[in-house]
Parts: C-alpha cells; sequence; structure tokens
C-alpha cells in the first residue's frame, strides 16, 4: 500500500503533523521505534498555552500535571523578578500522557500510527525519494511507498541526515541536562529560574512546578564547557554534580525525595539550513526548531508541524512535492516564528556573556514589563534603561542594538 | 572504541544527537555504539548528562591498574 505521506516519529511535532494532514484528508502513516510513546519522558514538561489555542485543542485533564501562573527569575545573589500575566501561562505537562493524547486525537482523523518500528533507510529511485525502509521490532526489513516522508525525529534526526540535511549539533549550540523530579516542594505555580555562571555555566537551574507538592528540578549547562583534559582522558560535563549542589543548598528542596532521574541534551542553537528538499520535510526539533533560550521544544515542533501540515496538504492538492512547493513551508516559518527564533539567539549569546554581578544588577533593575519586551525581541527601551544606570554594561548589552 | 554504562544511562539520547557520524542508537531500551561508525572523537563523552560513556580502553587500563595493585 502506498500513502500520501509517512511521519518519522511520533513526538509533538509528529502527530500533530499527522492529525492536520489526516483532516485533510491525506493518507499518513506515522512510525516510532520506540515500543511505547511519550516513553522515555526526557523534559522539564513545560508548555505555554499560545501555540495550543491557535491549534483549538483543550488539553484534557490527566495531560496536565500542575497550571503554571508565571515566572520567577532569581539572580546569582537572589534578587528576584516575577513575571505573572496572561502572557506567562501555560501548564507543565504529564508528558507521557501528553504525547499518548496527541497520539490518540491523529488517530481519531484517519491517520495510522506504528510503535516499535524503526526506519532503517529512504527508498531512492533515481535520487528520488519514494519512501522508506522499516523494521519491526527489528525484525526482517520491508519497505513502504509514499509521496512524501516528514523527519519529525527530535534531536537524532538520522533519516534526516541520509537525506542530505545537516542535523549535526555542535556542542556549543546544545545543552546537556540533568534533571530530578522531586517532592515535596510547595511551589507557587511560577516556573522558577536560576542563573549564575557558578551555578551553572551558560544555563541555568529550573524548577517547574508539577502536581501538588513535586517539582521538576534540573540544570542544562553547555555542551562545549566540559571538564575535558586535553591531551588526557575526557570527563563529561557531569551537570549532575552542579545540580546536587543546588539542591544541596537549597532550604526547600535539600531533605526532598527524588522520583525520578532524567537526561537530555536540548538545542540552543540556530535551526538547520534547509527544511525541505524534493517529496522531504524536516520538523519540530529535527530541525532544531526549538528555543534557543530556555531549549522549550514542545510547543515551537506544534507549531513548526501546523505550518508545514498546511503546506503538505497543497501539496497533495496540486500531486507535486517538489522541493519549489515544500518550501512555502520554510518561508512561511522564517519569516515569523523564525524571526522571533533569531531575537532569542541574539538574546542569548548575549545573557551567556553575563557576569554573576550583571546579572544581580540587571534582575533588580528590571520590571515585568521590560522582560515582556526583551522576551518579544524588543531590545531598545530596556537596553536603554539599564545602560543609564549602568554604562559599563554597553559591553555585553550593545549587540543588542546596533 | 567507546563504552556505554547501560546502569547510569538516563537514554537521554544525548549521545546520539552530537555523534558526528551517527555512530550511536537507541535499540529496544540501550544506547548502542555501532563500532564500524565510532571514530573514538569524544563528543558522546563531553555531552553525556549521567557520565556513563567511556573509553573502553580507559576502562580496561583503570580495571589493569587496580589487578596489578592487587
Amino acid at each position: 500500500m502506498k500513502y500520501d505521506v509517512i511521519v518519522i516519529g511520533a513526538g509533538p511535532a509528529g502527530t500533530t503533523f499527522a492529525r492536520i494532514t489526516a483532516e485533510k484528508g491525506m493518507n499518513v502513516l506515522v512510525l516510532d521505534k520506540r515500543k511505547e510513546l511519550g516513553e522515555p519522558v526526557r523534559c522539564a514538561e513545560g508548555l505555554g498555552r499560545r501555540e495550543v489555542d491557535i491549534q483549538g485543542l483543550i488539553l484534557p485533564k490527566e495531560v496536565i500535571s500542575t497550571d503554571i501562573k508565571g515566572s520567577r527569575i532569581v539572580s546569582p545573589s537572589g534578587h528576584e523578578l516575577i513575571w505573572e500575566d496572561e502572557e506567562a501561562t501555560g501548564w507543565v505537562l504529564e508528558r507521557k500522557m501528553f504525547d499518548r493524547w496527541l497520539a490518540e486525537l491523529a488517530v481519531e482523523k484517519g491517520a495510522r500510527i506504528r510503535t516499535y518500528t524503526r526506519v532503517l533507510d529512504l527508498i531512492k529511485e533515481n535520487g528520488k525519494i519514494k519512501g522508506v525502509i522499516a523494521s519491526h521490532q527489528g525484525e526482517e526489513s520491508y519497505e513502504i511507498e509514499a509521496d512524501l516522508v516528514v523527519s519529525a525525529e527530535g534531536m537524532e534526526s538520522i533519516i534526516a541526515r541520509k537525506a542530505g540535511f545537516k542535523t549535526f549539533s555542535a556542542l556549543s549550540e546544545v545543552d546537556t541536562c540533568y534533571q530530578y523530579e522531586m517532592q515535596p516542594y510547595n511551589h507557587r505555580n511560577l516556573i522558577e529560574l536560576y542563573l549564575g555562571n557558578e551555578i551553572a555555566k551558560r544555563g541555568y537551574v529550573w524548577v517547574f512546578p508539577k502536581g501538588k507538592n513535586k517539582a521538576n528540578v534540573g540544570i542544562g549547562i553547555g555542551g562545549h564547557l566540559t571538564n575535558a583534559v586535553k591531551g588526557g582522558s575526557l570527563k563529561g560535563a557531569d551537570p549532575k554534580i552542579l545540580l546536587d549542589k543546588f539542591i544541596k543548598q537549597s532550604p526547600e528542596l535539600k531533605d526532598s525525595s527524588t522520583l525520578q532521574d532524567f537526561g537530555g541534551v536540548i538545542s540552543v542553537g540556530a535551526p538547520i539550513d534547509e527544511f525541505v528538499a524534493d517529496n522531504f520535510m524536516v520538523i519540530g526539533t529535527a530541525a532544531r526548531q526549538v528555543d534557543p533560550i530556555h531549549g522549550g521544544g514542545i510547543a515551537r515542533s506544534m507549531e513548526a508541524a501546523r505550518i508545514a501540515a498546511g503546506v503538505a496538504a497543497e501539496a497533495k492538492k496540486k500531486n507535486d512535492y517538489s522541493k519549489k512547493t515544500l518550501s512555502e513551508y520554510e518561508k512561511i516559518w522564517r519569516k515569523g516564528p523564525g524571526k522571533i527564533l533569531e531575537k532569542r539567539l541574539l538574546f542569548r549569546k548575549v545573557l551567556e556573556k553575563f557576569s554573576d554581578a550583571d546579572l544581580d544588577y540587571i534582575i533588580k533593575n528590571i520590571t515585568q514589563e521590560d522582560l515582556k519586551d526583551v522576551m518579544a525581541g524588543n531590545f531598545f527601551r530596556p537596553v536603554m534603561k539599564l545602560l543609564k544606570g549602568n554604562p559599563g554594561l554597553l559591553k555585553v548589552l550593545g549587540a543588542l542594538i546596533s | 572504541m567507546i563504552k556505554i554504562n547501560h546502569e547510569k544511562c538516563v537514554l537521554c539520547i544525548g549521545c546520539a544527537s552530537v555523534c558526528p557520524f551517527g555512530a550511536i542508537e537507541l535499540q529496544g531500551t540501550r544506547m548502542k555504539v555501532n563500532p564500524e561508525k565510532c571514530k573514538n572523537c569524544g563528543m558522546c563523552i563531553r555531552v553525556c548528562p549521567a557520565d556513563a560513556i567511556s573509553y573502553a580502553e580507559e576502562e580496561k587500563t583503570k580495571k589493569e591498574k587496580a589487578e596489578a595493585k592487587e
């Protein structure tokens, strides 16, 4: 049987793409190498409400661990900035349940999903992609034909690489992360971020509220900032050591239990150079459509999937899956979300140059309104305000207003 | 050749994401290294959040040293 589209990966990008294209009448097959969707969880499970609202989705109770009312950012010496408004709201998810729910929605719309099915390679005829070679449960491989293959593979993105995309991330473009689910922690429904070069080099410690009195407590640090000894033995960055140190020093967490350990590597770099080829698209984290400040990928993945699905449905109408037709997705993405992520990448690069004293000064002196502007990429007003009080910051902040 | 300590591994797939040679993959519930593709560059070791990857040779040397002590 031939499909209109085969999607590789049943994470939020893949299942969102499948749901929308199936709804538009496409014949969709999603393949996922995992035995069980949503496992293993390897993220902080935060999701803002914007993209969910755009897609008209209503999250059922079982996928929500707790509501988020805002954020709290803490400087190295303990100054705090709280951002609490509609824009800062969202959820901490039960990620496993969330992925499963998105998959079920796609199936309800007519998509077909196959778990424990690894895509080994692409079928190519005279250089043209015609489908995939897959294997269920590691058994004998078989071919499945399709007009369009979509990589929603996440960070590894092996098949996208086979299709010629440069989905490889340099160490400086990733953060390596460790996280515990902890209890008890009396949270205030705020996403909490602790900044500082001592706390987490090129990164931060996060405390995300979970359930009634639990939290995902994690750390991310620059992948290039490792303890590697030149010419000697390599030693990992070991974010776990820094996280344990943070927890030991936290009066609210030091005596809490850990319920689960998680690890992860997140992209904090730029999206890949190209998202489409003839009969092929790359969406979500595979394309590094990830927020470069916090590494969050769920909302951005769903957003890219929505845009790509619209373009794929048009391609089916025209029966034309050429790069030219599919590149409409790339155009729309780069003009919209891409512009925002570019500004946020610039901000991330400035952020990592701050000394602890800079961070203390800035967090002490900016307001919720300033922070909103910064997050939206409107740097000028907040930067001028900071420079007025502390002209020495020009060296690091200059890049934002030049 | 690198070696993954499966006791320590938290299956985050970070190693596979940074491997320039596509030599590491999740297979079932374990990360597996393809010895034909691995070039010993150590990117995975540096990025592993769980300190679960090392050079197999190093492990061997450590073991030999320990044995020599005994």
